[in-house]
Parts: structure tokens; sequence; C-alpha cells
């Protein structure tokens, strides 16, 4: 009875033989078995016959381990392996590192904050130097699924007026099957050139205290339908080491029926021609950094009480952009031909942006160049944006005070036609949380 | 005018290639034990070219061929990551973070990276989620989980690139 006690116990403490049930209970029923023989033997044994049995069962649970822990081994060859080099064989994640999986009791939001404060002024009549606040953007992201992510923008903006308002910049569904094909739906930034999808609605981003002037938004006098809503299609072109990509768009295109009309066509497009956009462009594996590419635009504007124009742009760029250095190099053209007219206006731009970096420090240096016809039928009238030559160079000085800070210096001479040049001093602080 | 923008435009020019041409002739930089990538043993891919790998570890190749999606694992900082940044990512730790914000921002970048502590944690995760890939010391690489070879060789080949200075243990 001692000894069937005694194996009990030894067998209830061996934490390896716990893993399988079934060879356990026949090894059980093996031993307790043997032990109930060997306790009805009779007593014509030789003395102290314990420490031999018990010698002789041990061996026989040793042999039986071994045989077990191989037929385990034998079953899951990897985890035995695992075992053998580190005391923690991998074990199921709990489901919150499960990042392809949706877990309805938990928000799938990521949310980034963007945000600055200015204080400029310039020697325009009429101008104040001002704090202004910037746009506080909230960048949402989420998770949806392992091909399906959503992605928005929500800034909280001030307006010419002191009041804020609230605009969804961005909005998308991204479905990615793979490399070669990803389709948004929402609103998007349409992919002229280069600026307008590397930059969106933060300055902490961008090495410079704003956007170049042919890349403004609409409500700042911007000439170029920066938002679009519609769908959209990128991906990777097999190119082997070229890195060829394309993306291909389709969307209500910017409204031009009249000038109090919102220049984004978020609900209802004022007519049935969408707007249509072809990008490609190589980042080669040669040269880290080096983007150049080219893309085409065209829609048909519908101004009230005029014909028809359409609307053309093209948009050719090569850029360097490291941690280090950076160099930016974009032209486009903007053509209008109003139908029935021989005349066609066309609106020339480029930008050349140069930065480096030197420790927290980064000076930089842009030239831009803008001339859009004097008469140009929907800048001046639609867009209420600036038209003639406008140009001049920009230069600045960017120190990051922190890896979510950067403090700006920009000063901005800009030449106009026929009037006086605006030099602009800006000191901006920008920052992400 | 025209000349001195001419000569600006030169000037910018010249500082650009001397930029660019490093990146051409990198050289190779000796260390004392092999870093391995590994992935989850249910993925096809065997072999990674340096530029590729770099692609996946940048975010700007998001899924394999299989059609899972590519799920980053990076290590706390300390050796290995040092590595990562200096011979993958050619980036310093800010640098990193800004590229995974911009980004995400501009959408091209679909899932930052899952930041985990130690090398068991690590090929656990690469264990459990198929298209996982991450690097732990070569020591600290078991059957659980796949060593994809670079360039064509593993971490005990010699010219194999990706080093760590060995760990004191």
């Amino acid at each position: 009875m001692k000894l069937r006690k005694f194996l009990t116990v030894k067998i209830l403490l061996a934490p390896e033989l716990r893993i399988t049930a079934m060879p356990m209970v026949s090894l059980l029923i093996v031993i307790l078995a043997s032990a109930g023989a060997l306790s009805a033997q009779p007593a014509a044994d030789p003395p102290h016959p314990d420490q031999q049995t018990i010698q002789t069962l041990m061996e026989r649970i040793d042999r039986l381990e071994a045989r077990v822990a191989q037929l385990e081994g034998a079953k899951r060859p990897a985890t035995t392996e695992t075992t053998a080099q580190a005391p923690s064989p991998p074990e199921p994640m709990p489901a919150t590192v499960e990042p392809e999986r949706m877990d309805l009791s938990k928000t799938l939001l990521h949310i980034r904050g963007f945000g600055d404060v200015t204080y400029h002024g310039d020697n325009r009549k009429g101008d104040t130097t001002s704090f202004s606040l910037g746009q506080l953007n909230l960048f949402v992201t989420s998770d949806v699924s392992e091909k399906f992510r959503f992605l928005s923008e929500i800034v909280f903006e001030a307006g010419p007026d002191n009041a804020v308002g609230v605009d969804v910049e961005r909005l998308l569904l991204q479905y990615s099957p793979n490399d070669y094909f990803n389709l948004s739906a929402g609103r998007y930034h349409t992919a002229i050139g280069y600026y307008n999808t590397a930059y969106h609605h933060s300055t902490w981003l961008q090495t410079a205290t704003g956007r170049p002037l042919l890349f403004e938004f609409e409500d700042k006098g911007g000439i170029l339908p920066i938002h679009n809503v519609g769908v959209s299609a990128t991906g990777l072109i097999p190119s082997g080491s070229l890195g060829l990509h394309y993306v291909a768009e389709v969307g209500n295109g910017r409204a031009s029926s009249s000038a109090r009309a919102e220049a984004v066509q978020n609900l209802v497009d004022e007519n049935n021609l969408k707007a249509f956009n072809l990008a490609l462009f190589v980042r080669p594996e040669k040269i880290r950094g080096l983007q150049v590419g080219f893309s085409g635009y065209r829609d048909v504007l519908t101004p009230l009480n005029q014909s028809r124009i359409g609307e053309t742009i093209l948009d050719a760029y090569g850029v360097i952009v490291r941690p280090n250095f950076e160099w930016l190099n974009e032209a486009l053209v903007i053509r209008h031909a109003p139908e029935g007219l021989s005349r066609v206006f066309q609106t020339p731009g480029f930008y050349s942006q140069v930065s480096k970096r030197f420790g927290s420090y980064r000076p930089y240096f842009r030239y831009q160049y803008v001339n859009a016809p004097d008469h140009e039928p929907i800048f001046g009238p639609v867009y209420n944006a600036p038209v003639g030559l406008r140009h001049g160079p920009s230069a600045g000085l960017r120190y990051d005070a922190s890896e979510s800070v950067a403090v700006k210096l920009q000063y901005d001479y800009t030449l106009l036609r026929n009037q006086q040049a605006i030099s602009g001093l800006a000191l901006q602080l920008g920052f992400t949380f | 005018m025209h000349r001195r923008a001419r000569v600006l435009f030169l000037f910018v020019a010249a500082v650009s290639l001397f930029e660019v041409l490093p990146s051409l002739a990198q050289g190779q930089t000796a260390s004392e034990e092999g870093l391995a990538i590994i992935v989850n043993q249910s993925n096809p891919v065997e072999n990674l070219s340096s530029a590729e790998l770099r692609k996946v570890f940048l975010g700007e190749k998001s899924h394999w061929t299989n059609g899972r999606r590519i799920t980053l694992v990076m290590m706390d900082p300390g050796p290995e990551r040092k590595t990562m940044l200096r011979d993958i990512y050619h980036m310093n730790e800010n640098d990193l973070s800004n590229h995974f914000i911009h980004g995400l921002f501009t959408g091209e970048v679909f899932v930052s990276p899952k930041t985990l502590a130690t090398p068991v944690e690590v090929r656990k995760f690469v264990f459990n989620v198929p298209g996982a890939i991450g690097y732990v010391r070569a020591a600290d690489a078991d059957s659980s989980v796949k060593v994809v070879r670079i360039d064509g060789r593993l971490p005990d080949d010699k010219e194999y690139k990706l080093r760590v200075q060995r760990s004191g243990k």
C-alpha cells in the first residue's frame, strides 16, 4: 500500500507526464496493476523486496516516460526542439497581439494629431502682423481587417473671420489585396505631381512653413483641384529595380459653377462629367530617395453663363528625399480651353526646394514661379485666386527642438507683375502629438 | 538673373551628387554575430535581397507572395535594432519614426511596426502571425520560425551582411 501511494505521488508530481491524458492513464493503470500484484506477493519472498521492486519499477517508469516523450515529439517536432533550446516554447498569443483579426470589444482607431501656431507679417498694404492658429489636424486610421483600412483627416481651422470650422479633409476606405492593386474610395488628395501626395494637412511634416504657391489649398486661393471625391487605384508595376508605380483616379473634380460653390464636391457633382487623373512614377533601387514621375489630369469645367472649359493639368517632377537631404523639383502647366474659342489659357508654374540637415538644424531654400494669364477665365472669376506673375525666393531655418516639435523661421520675397514686391517673415511652431 | 539661377541650380545638383554617390558603393561592416531575419513557417519566402528586405522593413512592400499582409516586428532599442537602423534603414530613431508617420499619413504604409522587448516575444509573435517578419540574433532563432536567406546567405555564412555585436551572456 505504501508503494502504491509512493508511485502515485511520484507520477502526479511529474509535470511532463500531465501533458497528454491518454498515455498517462495507460501508464497509471500499468503501474497500479503492477503495484497491486506486488502487494499480493506471498510471504516467502526474500526479505526487503521493496527496494529492488522500487528500483525495477523506477527503471520501467523512466523507460515509459522516455517513450511518451518520444511519441509526443513525433507529433509536434517544432515545439519539441524549441523546448530543447529555450525553456518557454511558443504559445498561442492572446488575441490582442493578432493584428489581423477584428476584436469587437476594442476600438480599432489610431489617432495622431498635428498642429501649428505662426507669428507672421509682411509689407502688403492692409496686412497686419498676427499670431495665427494653424490647422489642428486629427489623423485617424483604423486597421479594419487584413485587407481593409480606414484613413481620415479631420481638420479644425480658423477662417478669415476668425471663426473655427471643421473640415473632413480626407476620408478613405482602402482595399489592399496585394502590392499591385490597391483601391481607395472617398475623399483624397489628387495625385497631381509630387507635393500634393507627399504632404497633406500638417506643417510639421513639411520642411517649410507652408506649401508652394502652386499647391495652396482651394480655400486659400489655390489654383489646383487639390482634393477630389471618387475612387483611386494605386500599385506597383512589375519592373524590377526600376520601381515603377501607377495611380489612376476618377472623381467629381473641382466645382466651377460659381465663386460661391464649395470647391470640393463632397456630396453632389454639378455635372455628369468626371475628372480623370493618371500618374506614373519610378523609385529606382540604385538611388535611394529618388523619385521621378509625371501626371496628367483632365476635367471639363462648367461655369455658369459661360461655355464649357476643358481643363488639362500636366505635371512632371524629380525629387530626392533622404533624412539628411532633400531636393524637390516640380513643374506643371494648367491649360484651360473654352469651347468655341480658339484661345487657350496656359498657366505654367514650378518650384525647386532644397534643404540639408545639420544635427537639429535644417536650413532650406525654395524658389517658386506661377504665371497665370491676366484674363484667365476660371482662376479669378470662379476660384477667387490671384492671377498674374508671382515668383520669388524663400529662405528659412528649421530647428527640431524634439522629435515632435519643430520651430521654423522663414523669409519670403515674392515679386508680382505690375505690383510692389511682398516681403514676409514667419515664425512657426509645428508639432505632432 | 538667368545666369545666377543656372549657377545655383548647378551648385545644388553638385551637392545632390555628393549625397547620392555614397549609396552606390556601400561598405560592409564587420561584427561578431549574425542577425537572423525570421518569418512564420507557413511563409513561402526563402530568400530576400537586401533591397527587398529594405522595402519590406520600410513598409514599401505590404504583401507577401502568398497574399498575406506583412506585419513588421521590431525590437526595443538595443544592438539588434541598431544593426537594422544602420544596415537596412540607413536612419536614426527619429528618422525611422518620421518615416512611418509620414508613410501612414500619405497612405503608402499600411501598418506601423510592432515593437517587442525580447527575442522570445519576437519569436512567439512571428510563430503566431502568418504574415509577420522580425529579427533576432541567430542564436535566438529556432525551428518554430523560418530564417530567411539574405542575398542567398544565412547568418552563419561569412559573407552575411547583418551583424550584431555578440552579447555578453
